[in-house]
C-alpha cells in the first residue's frame, strides 16, 4: 500500500487566480488525511489534481515510487488505480446497484465473471446493502445511495481512495452515523485515503491527520488534538473549535500585556514590544468566585466581571469583561457554578492554554 | 491542445459556410454597384414611400403581436402554473399544439373562417344578426395581428410558466401576512418578480412576428399591404432586385440582433426571480367562483388557435366547396385523390421534406450535441466561442438568411442553389440555436461527476462517453432531433426563396397552391403536415417520459 | 394604343382545313425521347389542366415522364431566370400566358427554333414570325359574378361599370405580378381606358389574389361577389363544376390572351421536348383543352362547347407582345402603387 506525496503543487484558473499555491503534503501509507478548509480554499481542486482530472501548472504528485502528475505529463485517471467518492455520489441512474458496483471490476481482466459477482455481493454485504442488487439508484434513499457509492469505490481495491465531501448531502443524524461507518471501513481495509471536507467535526472523527487549507496552501498539518491545542495561526485557531483571540503586545519573552491584563503564555521567545495574538480556548479557562482561594499553581489569574451568561444544559457560556482592559473572554464552565451578569469573578488561565499564534503580526 | 485542432477547423468551416459567407455577401451586395461601393440602395430603400410603408407595417404588426401575446400568454401561464384551474394538463397540451402548428396553416384556415364575406364565422354572424357588415375582416392589419398572435403567445407562455414555477409561494405569502390583499400581492410581489420574463417573452413574440413570412403573405397581400418579409420576397420577382433585397434585409437583421441583446440583458438580471427556487413550496391559489370563467377564457383562446382552424382544415379537405354547408353532396374524397395521386408535386415534396427533415435533424442534433458536449466539459480552449457560434444564427430571420444564402450559393465556389443542399444549409443554420440549447440543457443535466466516476474506476474517455454519457443523454438528444425535425418540416420563410422546382418542400407546395386558391389540396397537405408534426411530438414525449427513471435531483 | 379587332384572323384559324394529323406515323423524336426518359415542363396552365395534359402524354408515350412545374406566368419566368443565373439548366419546355416573356427570352437567345408538327396550320396570332414560339392556347379575360349574391340585372356589363362605388369592397382582382393573363389584361385596358381606370378601380378596394385561376373560386365562395378580372376558362371550369358563377363579356371588348409555348435553347431533353411540343399541338390535346378546360386554341379542327361564344363572335382587345415585354415593369410597378401590394 503506497503513500501519496504532493510536491509544491500550483494550479491556476485563468491568468491570476491560483486555486492551489505551492501545496505540499504527504499522506503516509494506510493513513487517512482530511483536507479541511472553507469553500474556495482549493481542497477540491487538490483532490482533482490527485485524481488526474486536472494537470498541475507546477509541482508533482507521487504515489509510491511513481510520479503520476507533473506539468509535463499526467497519467489519466483510469490508469491511476484510485477510487473516488463524489459529493453527488455520481451513481449512474441507468445502471442497477449491482451494475454500478461492478463497473470498475470490468477493467480488471484477471477476474472471472463469477468472481466479479461474488465480490460485488460481498461488498454490498459489507455496506449493509445485501439484496439491493437489482434496484436502481433512483429507488434508494440518500444514505443507501451513499453506501452504494462507497461499495463501488472499495470493491476495486484501490491503492488510493479519494473522498470529496461525501457526507454533505446527508441529514445530520445520518451524517454522524456515516462518519463512524467510514472510519470503520478505513480501519478494515486500510486504504491510503484523502478526504475533503469543510466540516471540522467530521475531519476530527474520521481522520488520522488533518491538513488545514487556506487560500490554496496547507497552513498546518497535524492530529486533531495538535491542531486544537497548538493552532499555529489565527485561521487554524478560529477554524477548529471556538476560541478567544487576544490581541496584545509582548511585555517580556513569555508575557503579553493589554491594558491592565498581563498573561504569561506558552512561549519564551517573544520580542518585547511586538504585537502578539494569543488563542485561549473557552473551556480551558476556569471561573472562580473572587473570595475563593487560588487553585492551580502558576496559572494566570485575571480579574473580571460577568457580562453575559447563557445556560446550555451541559455547560454555561459566559462572557467576561477583563478589569482594566477592553478584552472580553468567553468561558465555557460546568453548570455547577452559577454566576449572574454583574458578578465580579477571577479567571484562572493556565499558561499552556495561552497559545501565541505565528501570524500575529498580520 | 493539439487534439483541439480538428474541432477548430470543423467549427471554422461550419461558421464560414453557415454564416460568414451568406451574411458577408448580403452586406456586400447591399453596398455594391458597378461603380464600387455605394449607399444608393439604402437611400433607394428608405426613400421609397411604398417601402417605408412596408417597414412601418412590420413595426406595427410586430408590436401589437407582442402585446397581444403578452395579454393572452401571461394570464394563461399564471392560471396553469399557480391556480386551481380545472383541466390544466389539457390546456398545457393544447398550448403546445398551437406552439407547433405552422402559422401559415393557421392563417390559411382563418381565411376560410373569417374572410369578410365567405368566411364561415362572418356568414354565421350575418345569419344571426341580419347585419350586412362582416363581424371581422381577416384581410386587415388587426386580422393579421390576431392570426399571428394566436400562434405566437406560447412563447410568452413558456417563458412565464418557467419563471412562475420558480417563485415559491412563501414570497407571496410573506406579503399577505403583512396585510397585502390578493391583488396587491400580485402587483407588488408576483408581477415584479416575473417582469423580466414577461418583457423577454414580449421580445420573443415580437421577433417571431418580425421574421414571419407565411401569414403576412396570406393575409396582408390580399389586403394590399406589404411587410418587410413579403417585400423582400417580392424583390425576387422578375426582374430581380437583389441589391434592394439585401439592403432591405439589413434593418431586419439589425432589429433582431438589438432586440435579442435587450432580451439577454433582461434575463441576465433575472437572478432574483429564482429566489427560493429550491426549498420553497408552491401552493395553488384558489380561484373560487372564477374557476370556470377562467377556464372558458383559456378555451376561447385555444378555440381560435386550434379547434376552429383544425376543423376548418378538416372540412376543406373533405368538401367539394369549403364555403358550402357540409352535406352528403358536398362530401368528397377528390381532394385527397388529387393531392396524393394526381398532383405530381406532392410526392416529391413529401420526399424532399422528409429527406431534409431527417438529414437536418440528424446532422443538426449531432453537431449540436458535439458542440454542447465540448463546451460543457470545457474540452478545448475557447469552448465559449463554440457556444456563441451555435447560438448566433438566432439573430438571422429566415428570409434574410435565405437572401444571403441565395447570393452566396448561386456563384462559385459553392454552387448549391438548385440542390437540396442549400435548403439543408439554411435549415441547419436556422435550427442550430434551438438544437444547441436543447443539447446544452441535456449535458448540463448529466453531471460531470458521473463521467469522472467512470474515469477513476478505469474507463477511458471514449468508453465513458459510450457507456455513461450517451445513454444518459440519449433521450435529450432524441428530443433535440425531434425539435429540429418539427422546425424543418414547417419552414417556409427561407424555403420560399431557396427552392427550385425540383427541390420543393411541403410548405412551398402549400404556398404555391394557395396562390391559385386550391383550398382542398392545401387542407389535405396541411393536415398531413400536422399529422407528421404531432407524430414527432408524441414520439418526443414518449422518449423523454420513459427514460427519466433514476435521475436524482 | 393598339385596339384591333382581329376576328378575321381568328375566323380564318377556325376554318377547318381538314388535313389529317400524321396519326400512326412514328415521330422522328421518339427514340431520342425514350433515351432521355423525361421532359421538364415549366407551365402556367392551370394546375389540374397541366396535370391532365401530362397524364395524356405519359399514356401515349410510355416510359417518358412529364415533370410538371406549374406556377404563375411571372413566377415561371422568375424561376427560369433565377436558375440560369445559378447555371441551372432544368427546363425543357416553357409555357406562360405572358407573350412578352417570349419576346424577352427570344432576344436573350434562350429559345430553340422549333416548329411543332401541326403548327403551320395555326392562325397568324398564334405564330412567332421567327418560328421560336407558338400559341398553345388562348383565353380572354372577363368579368365574373356570383348570381346568388348579385342578381343578373344588377351585374356589371362593362369594365367601366366596375368603377361604380357600389362595388366597393365587393371585387376581387388577380395580380399582374403573378399572372400573365392579368398582365395582358392590364395592358389592354390601360391602352383602352388609361391608367386612370386602375387608379379608380383601386379606390373600390378589391381583394388582391395572385393567380387568374383564383378569382372564380373567391366569387363562387361568395367571399367577393364580383371578379374584376379572371381568365374566361377558369371561370368556365368553375361554373361547369356546378358553382354559382356567371361570366360577363364586357361591352368594350375582351383582352385576348394567347399563351405561347417554346423549347429552351438549353433543353436537357431536347427530343422529349420536341415530342411533347408536337403532342401538345395535336388535335387530341387541343380538343381536351377546349372541352374540359374551356380554352380557345389555334387548332383548326377543334370543336367548342355549345355554351361558349366563338372567338369570332367576340370583340377582342389585342396587345402587342413587344409592347407587353417593354412595359412589363411599368405594369407591375403601377399596379402595386395603386393597389398596395
Amino acid at each position: 500500500m503506497p503513500g501519496v506525496l504532493l510536491k509544491e503543487l500550483i494550479k491556476r484558473y485563468g491568468e491570476d487566480v491560483a486555486a492551489v499555491q505551492n501545496l505540499t503534503l504527504e499522506v503516509k501509507p494506510r493513513e487517512l488525511v482530511a483536507l479541511l478548509g472553507p469553500s474556495g480554499c482549493g481542497k477540491t481542486t487538490t483532490l482533482r489534481l490527485v485524481a488526474g482530472f486536472l494537470k498541475p501548472d507546477a509541482g508533482e504528485i507521487w504515489v509510491g515510487d511513481h510520479c503520476l502528475s507533473s506539468p509535463a505529463m499526467v497519467v489519466p485517471p483510469e490508469r491511476r488505480r484510485m477510487a473516488m467518492i463524489f459529493q453527488s455520489y455520481a451513481l449512474w441512474p441507468h445502471m442497477t446497484v449491482a451494475q454500478n458496483v461492478a463497473y470498475g471490476l470490468r477493467f480488471k481482466s484477471a477476474l472471472s465473471r463469477g468472481d466479479r459477482e461474488r465480490r460485488v455481493r460481498e461488498m454490498l454485504g459489507v455496506v449493509q446493502l445485501g439484496g439491493f442488487e437489482s434496484r436502481y439508484p433512483g429507488e434508494l434513499s440518500g444514505g443507501q445511495q451513499q453506501r452504494v457509492a462507497v461499495a463501488r469505490a472499495l470493491v476495486v481495491e484501490p491503492e488510493i481512495l479519494l473522498l470529496d465531501e461525501p457526507l454533505s448531502n446527508l441529514d445530520a443524524n445520518l451524517r454522524e452515523e456515516m462518519r463512524f461507518e467510514i472510519r470503520r471501513l478505513h480501519e478494515r481495509f486500510g486504504i491510503t485515503t484523502l478526504y475533503v471536507t469543510h466540516d471540522q467535526a467530521e475531519a476530527m472523527v474520521i481522520s488520522d491527520r488533518i491538513a488545514v487549507l487556506e487560500r490554496g496552501r496547507v497552513v498546518q498539518v497535524g492530529t486533531a488534538q495538535e491542531l486544537f491545542e497548538q493552532p499555529r495561526t489565527r485561521f487554524v485557531a478560529a477554524f477548529i473549535g471556538r476560541t478567544n483571540l487576544v490581541h496584545a503586545t509582548a511585555a517580556g519573552p513569555d508575557t503579553i500585556a493589554q491594558g491592565d491584563l498581563r498573561l504569561r503564555v506558552a512561549a519564551s521567545n517573544l520580542k518585547p514590544g511586538a504585537a502578539v495574538a494569543v488563542s485561549i480556548r473557552p473551556h480551558a479557562i476556569r471561573l472562580r468566585d473572587v473570595a475563593m482561594p487560588t487553585g492551580e499553581a502558576g496559572a494566570n489569574l485575571v480579574r473580571g466581571r460577568v457580562e453575559r451568561a447563557a445556560y446550555l444544559g451541559d455547560a454555561v457560556d459566559y462572557e467576561v469583561g477583563v478589569t482594566g482592559s477592553d478584552v472580553r473572554l468567553r468561558v465555557s464552565a460546568l453548570p455547577g457554578l452559577s454566576f449572574r451578569p454583574g458578578d465580579a469573578v477571577v479567571l484562572e488561565v493556565p499558561v499552556a492554554a495561552c497559545v501565541p499564534l505565528a501570524d500575529s503580526a498580520d | 491542445m493539439e487534439r483541439a485542432v480538428p474541432v477548430w477547423i470543423l467549427a471554422a468551416v461550419t461558421l464560414v459556410v453557415l454564416m460568414a459567407l451568406p451574411l458577408g455577401w448580403l452586406g456586400w451586395v447591399s453596398v455594391s454597384s458597378e461603380q464600387g461601393a455605394t449607399l444608393a440602395h439604402y437611400a433607394a430603400v428608405f426613400q421609397d414611400p411604398h417601402l417605408q410603408k412596408a417597414l412601418w407595417n412590420t413595426v406595427v404588426m410586430a408590436f401589437w403581436v407582442g402585446l397581444a401575446s403578452l395579454a393572452v400568454g401571461a394570464p394563461m401561464a399564471w392560471l396553469t402554473a399557480r391556480t386551481d384551474l380545472p383541466g390544466k394538463a389539457v390546456i398545457r397540451g393544447l398550448i403546445m399544439a398551437s406552439f407547433v402548428t405552422p402559422p401559415f396553416l393557421g392563417a390559411f384556415a382563418w381565411v376560410m373562417l373569417a374572410g369578410p364575406n365567405a368566411g364561415l364565422l362572418n356568414k354565421l354572424y350575418r345569419g344571426l344578426t341580419g347585419s350586412p357588415e362582416p363581424l371581422v375582416n381577416i384581410f386587415s392589419m388587426p386580422g393579421l395581428i390576431f392570426v399571428v398572435a394566436i400562434y405566437t403567445f406560447p412563447y410568452v407562455y413558456i417563458m412565464m410558466v418557467n419563471t412562475l414555477a420558480l417563485i415559491a409561494s412563501d414570497l407571496e405569502e410573506a406579503a399577505s401576512i403583512l396585510g397585502a390583499g390578493r391583488l396587491r400581492v400580485a402587483a407588488t410581489v408576483t408581477v415584479p418578480l416575473v417582469a423580466p420574463a414577461m418583457l423577454s417573452g414580449f421580445i420573443l413574440a415580437v421577433l417571431q412576428a418580425l421574421a414571419l413570412f407565411g401569414s403576412p403573405a396570406i393575409l396582408a397581400l390580399p389586403a394590399g399591404f406589404h411587410t418587410i418579409t413579403t417585400q423582400i420576397w417580392a424583390f425576387f420577382h422578375y426582374p430581380p432586385k437583389m441589391e434592394m433585397a439585401a439592403a432591405f434585409s439589413i434593418p431586419l437583421l439589425l432589429a433582431t440582433a438589438l432586440l435579442l441583446q435587450l432580451q439577454k440583458r433582461l434575463l441576465g438580471r433575472r437572478g432574483y426571480a429564482s429566489i427560493g427556487g429550491k426549498g420553497g413550496q408552491r401552493r395553488n391559489i384558489p380561484l373560487g367562483r372564477w374557476r370556470y370563467p377562467a377556464l372558458a377564457g383559456c378555451l376561447a383562446v385555444l378555440a381560435c388557435a386550434i379547434f376552429l382552424p383544425y376543423s376548418m382544415l378538416a372540412k376543406a379537405a373533405l368538401a367539394r366547396s369549403w364555403a358550402q354547408p357540409m352535406t352528403w353532396d358536398n362530401l368528397t374524397a377528390s381532394n385527397f385523390t388529387f393531392t396524393f395521386f394526381e398532383y405530381s408535386a406532392t410526392k416529391s415534396a413529401i420526399l424532399n421534406t422528409l429527406e431534409l427533415g431527417v438529414l437536418t435533424a440528424t446532422v443538426g442534433a449531432g453537431l449540436a450535441a458535439l458542440l454542447a458536449y465540448v463546451a460543457n466539459r470545457r474540452l478545448i480552449l475557447g469552448h465559449q466561442v463554440l457556444a456563441f457560434l451555435a447560438l448566433a444564427p438566432v439573430v438571422i430571420p429566415g428570409v434574410v438568411l435565405a437572401v444571403g444564402l441565395f447570393i452566396a450559393y448561386t456563384r462559385p465556389p459553392f454552387l448549391l442553389y438548385g440542390t437540396l443542399w442549400i435548403l439543408f444549409v439554411a435549415y441547419v443554420t436556422k435550427e442550430m440555436p434551438v438544437g444547441y440549447s436543447q443539447a446544452d440543457a441535456t449535458f448540463k443535466g448529466v453531471h460531470a461527476e458521473l463521467e469522472d466516476a467512470g474515469r477513476i474506476l478505469g474507463a477511458g474517455r471514449l468508453r465513458v462517453l459510450g457507456e455513461i454519457t450517451a445513454p444518459l443523454a440519449r433521450s435529450g438528444i432524441i428530443a433535440t432531433w425531434c425539435f429540429i425535425f418539427i422546425g424543418v418540416i414547417r419552414e417556409l420563410s427561407a424555403s420560399i426563396i431557396l427552392f427550385t422546382p425540383n427541390t420543393r418542400v411541403m410548405s412551398v407546395v402549400i404556398f404555391d397552391l394557395k396562390e391559385e386558391g386550391q383550398f382542398g389540396a392545401i387542407a389535405v397537405l396541411g393536415l398531413f403536415m400536422l399529422v407528421m408534426t404531432f407524430a414527432t411530438v408524441i414520439l418526443m414525449q414518449r422518449v423523454l417520459g420513459r427514460d427519466f427513471m433514476g435521475v436524482r435531483e | 394604343m393598339v385596339q384591333r379587332v382581329c376576328s378575321l384572323i381568328v375566323a380564318a384559324a377556325l376554318v377547318v382545313i381538314g388535313v389529317a394529323t400524321s396519326a400512326g406515323a412514328q415521330s422522328p423524336h421518339l427514340d431520342g425521347a425514350r433515351k432521355e426518359g423525361k421532359v421538364v415542363w415549366y407551365t402556367s396552365l392551370a394546375l389540374q389542366s397541366a396535370e391532365k395534359v401530362a397524364k395524356l402524354f405519359e399514356a401515349a408515350h410510355p416510359g417518358i415522364k412529364v415533370e410538371v412545374h406549374r406556377t404563375g406566368s411571372q413566377r415561371v419566368l422568375q424561376r427560369l431566370m433565377q436558375e440560369l443565373q445559378a447555371n441551372i439548366r432544368n427546363a425543357d419546355v416553357v409555357h406562360t400566358s405572358d407573350a412578352g416573356h417570349f419576346v424577352l427570352l427570344k432576344n436573350k437567345k434562350l429559345l430553340m427554333k422549333y416548329t411543332p408538327a401541326d403548327a403551320d396550320r395555326l392562325p397568324a396570332g398564334f405564330k412567332d414570325k421567327d418560328g421560336f414560339h407558338y400559341g398553345l392556347r388562348a383565353t380572354v379575360s372577363v368579368i365574373a359574378y356570383n348570381p346568388k349574391i348579385v342578381p343578373a340585372g344588377e351585374a356589371p356589363r362593362s369594365w367601366k361599370d366596375l368603377l361604380d362605388p357600389k362595388w366597393r369592397g365587393k371585387l376581387v382582382t388577380a395580380h399582374p405580378g403573378y399572372s400573365g393573363v392579368i398582365a395582358t389584361h392590364v395592358l389592354a385596358l390601360v391602352n383602352l381606358h388609361g391608367w386612370d381606370y386602375f387608379k379608380k378601380l383601386a379606390e373600390n378596394k378589391p381583394m388582391i389574389v395572385q393567380s387568374a385561376v383564383d378569382p372564380p373560386g373567391v366569387v363562387a365562395s361568395g367571399e367577393r361577389p364580383v371578379a374584376a378580372n379572371t381568365a374566361d376558362y377558369n371561370a368556365y371550369a368553375t361554373k361547369k363544376k356546378g358553382n354559382p358563377i356567371e361570366i360577363v363579356i364586357p361591352q368594350e371588348g375582351v383582352p385576348l390572351v394567347v399563351s405561347p409555348t417554346a423549347i429552351t435553347a438549353f433543353a436537357p431533353h431536347p427530343n422529349a421536348a420536341k415530342l411533347f411540343t408536337d403532342f401538345s399541338f395535336s388535335r387530341e390535346v387541343q380538343q381536351v383543352l377546349a372541352d374540359s378546360e374551356g380554352l380557345y386554341t389555334g387548332h383548326p379542327e377543334v370543336k367548342y362547347p355549345a355554351d361558349k361564344p366563338k372567338l369570332s363572335e367576340l370583340k377582342l382587345l389585342q396587345v402587342d407582345p413587344e409592347e407587353l415585354e417593354r412595359r412589363n415593369e411599368e405594369i407591375k410597378k403601377r399596379f402595386v402603387e395603386f393597389f398596395g401590394a
